[in-house]
């Protein structure tokens, strides 16, 4: 069951963990909004360490304005980027 | 081949017949796989998109499910999925893996070393605009540039804009354009009348 | 750098957004060795005797090495510390291998 649905509204949580994870340091913090659910996968945080990364873990595509992402952002507003956020990294915005 | 052999070099042959002495792995089954990545997965991502252009029923299937859309056209993406992004004249796309690099590897082959490297991966996330100018490459204020970093288990190709002059190509003709280049979405198709 | 978080420590992997000068736009290919470590990392991936995520942790892991390895020099020494983890081989077995493909390279 997503918790978030296209659409909605979110933001990558400023988490830091030590060890491996998909979630890059640069959009910590950011807000942008769900664009698709991809689906649920075994969580490679699990995974890296050798467990079987189970329950899945869902996946979404979020995008994000470049404005929003990197305040001296140099291009047209309307520039766009867009990553895969694991949903224990989201919170609504 | 030039040059002394690495200390790399001989660590990973090394690994390798270790793993086949031990039954772990055989020697057929790596070369197979060279095989496949040197003359089987490079042409692939050209002719499907190439398909793609001159079957627009495809088109919209891969679009909406681009691993489902292979397969049912034969090609086996094995775990990789697919998420086909489609240039228009409002938006131009671009992939990346910032994190290491990833790239849909069974539909294109290896990626390039420009892909792997440290500028790319540190800069197009930041100043997509800038690096795909050092490709030749320069979009106009209106349209939207797209970036998507790869950061976790989907895998990107850019559909490009097909160039009007192309009207009534072959696939094989249309293949021919759409390379490597384009559908990472550094570069725009060059069409010459044929 | 303008990230608000600054104080947290980043790690070398972790790169986007840093500084960085023009792209080399050329793709230099690859060596012949180079192909052979993709292929093998390949079969083992793709039979799960290795995770690519095992390979890609082992690899953010060299910390400070990171910039200093190349890419297939990064992958090579991830691979070999997930097969040592997984009980593959043992160091002594590897070192000892490594000592005579040396030997066969007549390299140093």
């Amino acid at each position: 069951m997503a918790r978030f649905e296209a659409g909605g509204a979110v933001r990558v949580k400023r988490a830091f963990p030590r060890g491996h994870c998909r979630t890059p340091y640069y959009i910590r913090g950011k807000q942008g909004v769900i664009e698709r659910v991809c689906g649920a996968f075994p969580n490679p945080e699990e995974l890296a360490y050798g467990f079987d990364g189970e329950p899945k873990r869902v996946l979404y595509r979020v995008r994000f304005p470049q404005s929003e992402v990197w305040p001296d952002y140099s291009g047209p507003r309307q520039d766009l980027i867009e990553l895969e956020i694991y949903e224990h990294w989201l919170e609504p915005a | 081949m030039s040059g002394p052999t690495s200390e790399y070099e001989i660590m990973s042959r090394a690994m390798q017949e270790l793993l086949e002495e031990k039954g772990v792995i055989t020697a057929e089954q790596v070369r197979r796989r060279m095989e496949q990545f040197d003359e089987e997965f490079p042409a692939r991502g050209s002719r499907v998109i190439a398909h793609a252009w001159a079957d627009p029923a495809f088109r919209k299937r891969l679009l909406e499910d681009g691993k489902a859309a292979c397969a049912e056209w034969g090609l086996d993406l094995e775990a990789e999925r697919l998420i086909a992004v489609e240039n228009t004249p409002e938006v131009h796309n671009v992939i990346v893996c910032t994190l290491c690099s990833c790239y849909p590897r069974a539909l294109l082959g290896m990626p390039p070393t420009w892909y792997k490297s440290e500028n790319y991966r540190k800069r197009v996330v930041r100043e997509p605009r800038a690096v795909l100018k050092e490709f030749g490459t320069v979009l106009p204020g209106h349209v939207t540039v797209r970036v998507h970093d790869s950061n976790a288990d989907m895998r990107y190709v850019v559909v490009p804009m097909r160039p009007a002059c192309t009207d009534g190509w072959s696939e094989e003709q249309l293949a021919e354009i759409l390379t490597r280049d384009t559908l990472v979405g550094v570069t725009l198709p060059q069409a010459r009348a044929p | 750098m303008s990230h608000d978080h600054e104080h947290t420590e980043k790690r070398p992997h972790d790169m986007g957004g840093d500084e960085a000068g023009p792209v080399d736009t050329v793709d230099h290919g690859m060596k012949f060795w180079e192909k052979q470590a993709n292929a093998l990392r390949y079969t083992l991936t793709s039979r799960k005797l290795v995770r690519l995520d095992e390979l890609r942790r082992a690899a953010e892991d060299l910390g400070e090495r990171y910039y200093k390895l190349e890419y297939f020099e990064r992958t090579t020494e991830a691979l070999r510390t997930v097969l040592l983890e997984k009980g593959m081989f043992t160091e002594v077995e590897l070192e000892a291998k490594i000592a005579e493909v040396r030997k066969r390279h007549g390299a140093l």
